[in-house]
C-alpha cells in the first residue's frame, strides 16, 4: 500500500511526459516524414463544417454569452440530478418527490431572477 | 433504507426559517417595482432571525444529547448551537445597521443585500453544525460567495470593486489550499466524517504516513486562515474592510470570523486532539502530536498575528482599515486558547467571540453613524464627537476599552481568561507576546478616544441618531458592560450549555 501510494507519482510523471511527447512527435518529428506534402488552395483553407469560410477566426464574442452559458450550466446540472431521480423513482419514497419539487422550485426562482434582471433579452 | 420523511427534520428549524425568509425576500424583491422601499425586507429578516434564535435556544440543553441527520452531515450539538446563537444575534444587529446605512444612490440593488446577508448567515450556520468535511466546505463556500458579492455592493465605487475582486481571488486560492489539504486527510482515512476520521487518523499517523498528516493539517489551517484573517492570509483584510459597505465590514469582521473559528475549532479539536492520547503500538508509549507540534505552529501563527495586526494598525488613518487590522489582532488572541489547549479552551473561545461580537458591532455602528455624518472615513471624523453626542462618545469609549482589554468590560474578562489559560499551559512567551501587543494596541485605540474628547470638531451641532441604531448601541453597550461587571452570568451560561464531549460523539438519530 505504502509503495503504491508513493510510486503513483512516478506513474503520473511518466504519463505526463508521454502525454506531452506524443503529440509533439506526431505533428513535428515523425509526421513530416510519413505524410505526403501536396497542399492545394482548398486544403489549406480553414475547415468550417463544409461551408465557405468567412471572416477571421479571432472573433470577439458578446459578453452576454457568458450569462447564457451560466444559465445553461444551471439547467444542465438540473438534468443531471433529475435523470437518475426519474430512473429510480419507483424505488424512492414520496419524500423524493417533495425534495425534487423543492429543488426545481429553487431553480425556478433563479430563472425568474435572471429573467427579471434582463439576462434573457439580448439588448 | 430509512424513510427520509420520518427523520426528525425539526432539527433543521433554525436553518429552514432562514431559507424560507431568504426565498420569500428574493421573490418579493423581483416582484416589487424598482422604486419601492426595500427596508421592509430588512425588518422581515430581523423577525425571521428572532424566530430562528427562538428555535436555537430550544435546541440548547437537548435531553437527547447529540442528534444528527443524514449520517452526521447535519448535527445538533451544544457547540454548534452556541455558535449559531452568536451568528444569529450578530447578523440581526448587522441587519438593523444595514437598514439605516443603505443609500439608494450608492447601492442600487439594495434588496439583494438583505437576502445575501441571509444566505451568508445560512452558510455560517452550516459551518457550525456539521461533522462532515464536505458539508462544512459547502457552508464555507455559501458564506464566502455571498460575502464576495456583498463586498462589491457599491457597484460604482472603485474601492468596493477592488475589495470584491481581492476577496474573490484570495478566497478562491485559500479554498483550493484547504481542499487540497483535506484531500490528503481523506486519502489517509477513507471517510469525510471528521469523527470517524479522528478514530482512523492515529493509525495513519503511527503508520508511515506521518508526513501526509502534517501536510494535510498544515494546508487545511493555511486555507482556513483566510476566513479568520490571521497570518499567513491576512493581507486582504484592510483592503476588503475598507472597500465594503460598513455593515458588511461588521458582518465580515464578526460573523464571518466567528464562523471561521467554529470550523477551525471543530476540525482541529475533533480531528487532531485524539492523536494526543494515541498509544504508539511499537514502544507502548503515549504519543504527542497535537500538543507539541501543531500547537506550536498554532502558537507561532497566533503570536505573529498579534504582532503584525497591532503594529500595522498604529499608522492607519482610515478608521475602517484600523478596525480591520485590530480585528486581525483580535483573531490572534482567539487563536491562543487553541494553541494552548485546556478543558476550558472552547469555553474561552466562545466567551471571547461573544464579547467580540458585542464590542465590534458596537464600534461599527458608531463608525457607520459618524462616517455617514462626516462623509469621510478618516479618523479625524471622530473629532469632537463627545461634545456633539455625549452618550455616543461614552459608548464608543467603552467599546474601545473592551477591544483594548481594559477592566469592567467584556473584552477584559475574555482576554484575562485566555491569558490565564496560556499561563496554565506554561506558554509564557505566548502570554508575554499577548501582553505586549495589547499594550501597543492601547495607542491606536486611544487615538480615537483622544479625537473624540480633546480635538475640536468641524461642527458642534448635535448628532442625530436613528432610533433603531440607538437600540443597537444600547444593546451592545449594556452587553459589553454587564458581561464585564458580572462575567459569571455569561461564563455559567456557556459552561451549562456546552458539553465538550459532544464534539467527539457520533450522536443518535431518530
Amino acid at each position: 500500500m505504502d509503495q503504491i501510494y508513493n510510486n503513483s507519482y512516478l506513474f503520473m510523471a511518466i504519463f505526463l511526459l508521454l502525454g506531452i511527447f506524443l503529440p509533439f512527435a506526431t505533428i513535428w518529428v515523425i509526421g513530416p516524414f510519413l505524410r505526403p506534402h501536396n497542399p492545394t488552395k482548398e486544403k489549406i483553407s480553414t475547415y468550417e463544417s463544409g461551408v465557405e469560410p468567412t471572416g477571421d477566426a479571432m472573433v470577439q464574442f458578446n459578453v452576454r454569452y457568458y450569462l447564457f452559458a451560466l444559465l445553461f450550466v444551471i439547467f444542465d446540472v438540473e438534468t443531471v440530478f433529475l435523470y437518475p431521480w426519474a430512473v429510480a423513482y419507483d424505488n424512492l419514497s414520496s419524500f423524493a418527490l417533495i425534495e425534487m419539487v423543492i429543488f426545481v422550485f429553487m431553480l425556478a426562482v433563479g430563472l425568474a431572477y435572471a429573467w427579471k434582471k434582463k439576462v434573457l433579452t439580448w439588448d | 433504507m430509512t424513510d427520509l420523511l420520518h427523520l426528525n427534520w425539526g432539527l433543521l428549524a433554525p436553518e429552514l426559517t432562514i431559507v424560507i425568509i431568504a426565498t420569500v425576500i428574493t421573490v418579493a424583491d423581483l416582484v416589487m417595482n424598482d422604486k419601492g422601499d426595500r427596508r421592509v425586507f430588512g425588518w422581515i429578516s430581523v423577525i425571521g432571525i428572532i424566530i430562528a434564535i427562538y428555535f436555537t435556544v430550544n435546541q440548547l440543553n437537548n435531553p437527547n444529547g447529540v442528534e444528527y441527520l443524514l449520517n452526521n452531515t447535519y448535527r445538533v450539538d451544544s457547540f454548534g448551537s452556541l455558535f449559531k446563537l452568536i451568528f444569529l444575534v450578530g447578523t440581526g444587529l448587522v441587519f438593523i445597521m444595514a437598514i439605516n446605512y443603505i443609500d439608494k444612490k450608492e447601492i442600487k440593488y439594495d434588496g439583494e443585500m438583505y437576502y445575501l446577508l441571509l444566505t451568508a448567515l445560512l452558510g455560517a450556520m452550516m459551518m457550525a453544525s456539521s461533522a462532515d468535511l464536505i458539508t462544512l466546505y459547502i457552508g464555507l463556500e455559501l458564506l464566502s460567495i455571498s460575502s464576495y458579492i456583498m463586498a462589491g455592493m457599491k457597484k460604482n465605487n472603485l474601492k468596493s470593486n477592488e475589495a470584491a475582486y481581492k476577496y474573490v481571488i484570495i478566497g478562491g486560492v485559500s479554498s483550493a489550499i484547504f481542499l487540497y489539504g483535506a484531500s490528503y486527510i481523506y486519502g489517509l482515512t477513507g471517510t469525510s466524517n471528521i469523527i470517524e476520521m479522528a478514530s482512523r487518523l492515529p493509525n495513519a499517523y503511527h503508520g508511515d504516513y506521518k508526513f501526509y498528516v502534517y501536510l494535510g493539517s498544515f494546508m487545511m489551517l493555511v486555507g482556513l486562515a483566510y476566513k479568520i484573517s490571521v497570518v499567513p492570509n491576512y493581507m486582504w483584510a484592510p483592503d476588503v474592510y475598507e472597500g465594503a459597505p460598513t455593515p458588511i465590514t461588521a458582518f465580515l469582521s464578526v460573523i464571518s470570523k466567528a464562523a471561521g473559528f467554529a470550523i477551525i475549532t471543530r476540525i482541529f479539536v475533533t480531528l487532531f486532539v485524539p492523536l494526543v492520547i494515541a498509544v504508539d503500538p511499537k514502544t507502548n508509549q503515549q504519543m504527542t502530536f497535537f500538543s507539541h507540534e501543531l500547537a506550536l505552529y498554532l502558537a507561532v501563527i497566533a503570536a505573529l498575528t498579534m504582532i503584525v495586526g497591532n503594529t500595522m494598525a498604529l499608522r492607519q488613518t482610515n478608521v475602517k482599515r484600523l478596525l480591520a487590522l485590530s480585528s486581525v489582532a483580535q483573531a490572534g488572541y482567539i487563536l491562543v486558547p487553541l494553541a494552548t489547549l485546556t478543558v476550558v479552551s472552547v469555553n474561552n473561545i466562545i466567551f471571547y467571540l461573544m464579547a467580540y461580537l458585542l464590542m465590534n458591532i458596537g464600534v461599527f455602528t458608531v463608525v457607520t453613524i459618524v462616517n455617514k455624518d462626516a462623509g469621510t472615513e478618516d479618523i479625524r471624523s471622530f473629532a469632537g464627537l463627545y461634545h456633539r453626542s455625549p452618550l455616543l462618545g461614552v459608548a464608543m469609549t467603552f467599546f474601545l476599552m473592551s477591544l483594548a482589554g481594559l477592566p469592567i468590560t467584556a473584552g477584559f474578562i475574555g482576554k484575562f481568561n485566555i491569558f490565564v489559560g496560556a499561563l496554565i499551559e506554561d506558554a509564557y512567551w505566548l502570554a508575554g507576546v499577548m501582553l505586549l501587543t495589547s499594550v501597543i494596541s492601547y495607542f491606536y485605540y486611544f487615538n480615537i478616544v483622544r479625537q473624540m474628547y480633546m480635538r475640536p470638531g468641524h461642527t458642534e451641532a448635535p448628532l442625530r441618531v436613528a432610533y433603531s441604531l440607538q437600540l443597537v448601541i444600547l444593546l451592545t453597550f449594556l452587553g459589553t458592560v454587564l458581561i464585564g461587571l458580572l462575567p459569571n452570568v455569561a461564563l455559567d451560561f456557556i459552561a451549562n450549555n456546552l458539553n465538550i464531549n459532544d464534539m467527539f460523539n457520533l450522536g443518535i438519530t431518530k
